[in-house]
């Protein structure tokens, strides 16, 4: 890395490289470090109880993972809540910004409340929804009993089939709200001249959308896409505390599962191979989407 | 082709009146341009002749329709805007033919994939792509109807929002200062251009801008605004030499009329120290003599002679500006004042042109004498004209005009 | 005619803006119910909706029973680090990577952004082992140092994106005037940056105020506990009284909640200036 105090052969000497020593000696040490310690331990077999002591076990971790019909229930729920994450969060988000972008009174006001889940702590949150999913006396227990939807007197988080869905539903009302104000930004930067353009050659208002809105917001919103998409991928603090991955894995997602080896299990190498499985999910998501958007502008004419 | 007909037509935002009573009769066929500076107005009267601005008061005819309660797809009106406001992601082809698209639209086109196929047939429909072609070809795009409207200079994106517009063979064309973000030769071609188009296709144009130069030599007739109120309504010519008050006095020529303070004493004018007898067609009924008015005078009909002894008014050069072809003299005056401070104040400049390069350097007393042939008279006090019209050469039609509005 | 459909289209609107905020507002606001409602009333069918105004004195009465004036102070002395430690590591590359062009910018753009996607309860297990050889381990100056670990890279890259909107007729004006570049970035360039400075300061701050993982690993000694701990505790234990746990759950988000309202619009433009493209 460019920790190195060397001179530049440019013209722009030093400074800049003084200027990013800092930080990348930083991010050397708490990041990069522990991640290539990650990538060794997981071709190790270490316990938590001693930590120092690490066996080489070569690829058997891996092995061992893809060969189990829980890890592969892991993928699956990690998939499933991925993508509802993204589905959900950008599709409420749109519609939010969509309203938001219309002319009302109390309109800036709107604006900032509608950030308040998304600036609340994530434990407090959990701690909130749990009691309000509360298989007994939890509001949202009242309502889904109102509603017709309830699954007796077991809350949904206590229901294997129904757990996922509840902390979905919290995931999505925290973040939901930082997808609409990103995408209410987008909105204002379209061009009025051009949705007039539209109304005037005849477009109604979804033609409108289809032809000038859309295009204008889609970079924006295929960013969002990745950024939730890792997100998710990262999500912790919320499942852990609201279910720890159970009932019976239906919300196991991989990075529960790897706390769940580290710290229940004890296993530190299986751990760090289902983090490193994770790692490259997202690397790959990644490359894949930076790959797909230069080519959608190439084709655009950009 | 169709006639417009503005009655009374009013804009307000809450209690300010951003447009006050513009009564205008477009016959079929004119080339209106409004005309104005910032914030006059004549935008807000464009985008409401089409449907993107509501009336707050008033009627919008087209023809015999009543169209101000008319969303604007459906008054048959076009649009070009100043930025052009292509659509970029669509080519040039698609651009165009997107308005005839949406003129076949139909409700189940919504559903996504029936509707793009049948979006796509009508595109490739032989009456579709005849009619797309043959714009384009006026136009000279038909080498670039596939490419983006980022890759094209913004001479070649003028024309393809010409092009949008054309394709519609609407009965109005409405135009927002489409020249203005373009340099100034592409400019002057591009004026050429759209006055051969309007020569071709016959249709009613309104105009807007506020580039003297484009309305003066594009428009029929000219409405010059200012501060949401047409000052006059009238030909270009009309409007240079029987200026309606001040504002139109100034605003149009350049260099701007001299306005200059006088009193009307009997048959005559006194200026400054100077008097000169009253012409003919300045006579002006039942004037109280000594009533102040403002004599408007071109400053290319003043003369400047460097001896003292001869009658004129009396003053000192003070600059002397050679543009090639004539020089502009800015002489300031002894006794004599001028009204050209915007907030009615009083200067003593004078703004005059000869011929040629002009001998005159900054400091030489001289004397100016009038030529008042052409003269315009206008009340001090409220800025209105109220001289006869200058009598014009034999020929000259006088189209039945509606003046501007009460205050 | 026209007038009336326009009502009631407004109408709709504003039904379907206060339901989304409605819902958006609902669990704070059931954390304040909560936690003003006495034992007895918690558990009653149908559950009482509204906040007991009789209760307010649990907010008091928790920092007797709970440790939680502990916490809340360990909180933010590790929000507060957090924040300086970032701004003060992250101003200088967001400078860099805006104004020049050197062989490595890809490089460092590269590091920023991949450290986004690492999560942070992969890398506890190593930073448990690494933080225990240099004894940072049951420190909050431990947390601090990883917290900032997390922060540093969006911060820098939303300072990058308001650094690239000052114009760069003023640095070279003052480069003009004799300031060596150093100078530039701290006496013209950060005070123009001012607000997304302020911004990048509560993103820093709460982020050590909310994070959870390593407060909870890194550190086990009960009088070093943050908040987010503390709370996370009363996680399926009976014993405290459910409206002590939410008094407290209230008190911990209501400052994250208020100060983000006052700063979100410059959170969103730091965020959406940077990483989205227009």
């Amino acid at each position: 890395m460019t920790a190195n105090k060397q001179a530049a052969s440019g013209g722009v000497g030093w400074a800049p490289y003084l200027f990013c020593a800092p930080v990348m000696l930083y991010l050397l040490v708490f990041q990069a470090y522990p991640l290539v310690q990650e990538l060794y331990l997981s071709f190790t077999q270490t316990s938590l109880l001693s930590p120092g002591k690490h066996d080489w076990v070569g690829l058997r971790n891996y092995a061992d993972l893809f060969g189990q019909a829980e890890f592969n229930q892991v993928l699956l729920v990690t998939a499933a809540y991925t993508v509802a994450c993204v589905v959900f969060s950008i599709g409420i988000g749109l519609g939010t910004a969509l309203l938001l972008n219309m002319p009302f009174r109390g309109r800036g006001i709107a604006r900032s409340l509608i950030t308040i889940p998304w600036a609340a702590p994530p434990v407090a949150v959990a701690l909130i929804f749990i009691w309000m999913f509360n298989g007994q006396y939890g509001v949202l227990q009242h309502a889904f009993n109102f509603l017709g939807l309830s699954s007796g007197m077991e809350g949904w988080l206590d229901n294997p089939s129904r757990a996922l869905p509840a902390v979905l539903l919290t995931t999505v009302w925290q973040i939901f709200p930082f997808t609409s104000v990103v995408i209410l930004s987008a909105l204002q930067g379209v061009s009025s001249d051009l949705r007039e353009a539209a109304v005037i050659d005849g477009a109604d208002r979804l033609s409108v959308f289809g032809a000038v809105v859309w295009p204008a917001i889609r970079p924006t919103v295929m960013l969002l896409t990745l950024f939730i998409t890792i997100w998710s991928l990262r999500r912790f603090d919320l499942i852990w505390l609201m279910t720890q991955g159970g009932p019976i894995g239906s919300t196991n997602t991989l990075v529960i599962e790897l706390y769940r080896r580290a710290f229940t299990y004890r296993e530190l190498g299986e751990a760090a191979a289902v983090g490193m499985v994770g790692l490259s999910l997202a690397l790959v998501i990644t490359v894949v989407y930076f790959r797909l958007t230069v080519r959608a502008e190439r084709a655009a004419g950009h | 082709m169709s006639s417009i007909s503005l009655k009374n037509v009013t804009k307000t935002f809450g209690a300010k009146t951003v447009l006050g009573n513009i009564n205008v009769e477009v016959p079929a066929g004119e080339f209106l341009v409004l005309l104005g500076p910032s914030g006059c107005g004549k935008s807000t009267l464009l985008r409401m002749l089409a449907g993107l601005e509501t009336v707050s008061d008033g009627e919008i005819h087209l023809g015999s329709r009543r169209v101000d309660t008319l969303p604007p797809s459906a008054r048959d009106m076009a649009f070009v805007f100043q930025s052009y406001a292509l659509y970029p992601h669509m080519t040039v082809r698609r651009n165009i033919t997107f308005p005839l698209i949406m003129r076949k639209f139909r409700w189940w086109f919504h559903i996504p994939l029936l509707g793009h196929f049948a979006k796509r047939r009508i595109e490739s429909s032989p009456e579709v792509r005849e009619l797309v072609d043959r714009t384009a070809k006026i136009l000279s795009l038909t080498e670039m109807m596939d490419r983006h409207p980022r890759t094209l200079s913004g001479g070649q994106r003028q024309r393809v929002a010409l092009g949008r517009a054309m394709v519609r063979q609407p009965e109005v064309f409405l135009m927002d200062e489409p020249l203005s973000n373009l340099d100034a030769k592409l400019r002057s071609s591009m004026r050429a251009e759209i006055i051969k188009l309007h020569r071709d296709l016959g249709g009613t144009f309104v105009y807007v801008t506020h580039d003297q130069i484009e309305a003066m030599t594009m428009g029929t007739r000219i409405v010059l605004m200012h501060a949401g109120e047409a000052q006059q309504i009238g030909t270009p010519r009309e409007i240079y030499t029987n200026p309606a008050n001040t504002f139109v006095a100034r605003f149009i020529g350049t260099p701007a009329m001299n306005l200059v303070h006088a009193r009307l004493e009997g048959s005559q004018l006194g200026i400054g120290e100077l008097k000169v007898p009253l012409p003919a067609h300045l006579g002006v009924r039942g004037a109280d003599s000594g009533a102040n008015v403002l004599v408007g005078v071109r400053p290319n009909a003043l003369a400047i002679g460097a001896d003292t002894t001869q009658p004129g008014i009396a003053g000192t050069v003070g600059l002397v500006e050679h543009v090639g072809a004539e020089s502009i003299v800015t002489v300031r005056l002894d006794t004599a004042r001028t009204a050209h401070d915007r907030d009615g104040g009083t200067a003593d400049e004078i703004m005059v042109t000869e011929a040629g390069y002009s001998t005159l350097s900054a400091g030489s007393k001289v004397r100016i004498s009038l030529d008042l042939d052409q003269a315009v008279l206008f009340a001090a006090d409220s800025g209105k004209r109220i001289s006869n019209d200058i009598p014009l050469p034999a020929g000259t039609a006088h189209p039945a005009l509606q003046l501007q509005p009460q205050h | 005619m026209k007038k009336t459909t326009l009502d009631w289209r407004q109408a709709l609107l504003m039904i379907v803006i206060l339901g989304m905020l409605g819902i958006t507002a609902f669990p704070i606001y059931w954390m304040l119910v909560t936690s003003t409602t006495s034992s007895a009333d918690l558990f009653a069918t149908p559950p009482h909706l509204l906040p007991g105004l009789a209760q307010w004195h649990v907010f008091r009465d928790v920092f007797g029973s709970t440790d939680v004036g502990t916490w809340l102070v360990n909180s933010a002395i590790v929000a507060v680090g957090t924040t300086v430690l970032s701004l003060a590591l992250a101003v200088l590359p967001a400078y860099a990577l805006s104004r020049f062009r050197f062989a490595g910018i890809a490089i460092v753009g590269l590091a920023l952004f991949v450290t986004q996607m690492l999560p942070e309860a992969m890398l506890v297990v190593p930073l448990y082992a690494i933080f225990g050889q240099l004894s940072l381990l049951n420190t909050l100056t431990g947390l601090i140092l990883v917290n900032t670990a997390f922060t540093v890279p969006v911060i820098t890259w939303i300072l990058k994106g308001a650094i690239d909107g000052v114009p760069m007729d003023i640095e070279e004006a003052a480069s003009i005037d004799g300031c060596s570049r150093l100078g530039t970035v701290f006496i013209v360039v950060i005070p123009l940056i001012a607000p997304t400075l302020a911004a990048t300061a509560v993103i820093a701050f709460f982020h050590g105020w909310n994070e959870y993982v390593f407060a909870q690993t890194l550190v086990s000694a009960p009088e070093l506990h943050t908040a987010s701990v503390g709370l996370a505790g009363f996680v399926g234990e009976l014993s405290t009284p459910l409206h002590s746990v939410m008094a407290i759950g209230l008190m911990y988000t209501l400052p994250a909640v208020f100060f983000y309202l006052l700063v979100q619009r410059y959170v969103v433009a730091g965020m959406t200036a940077g990483s989205v493209k227009g």
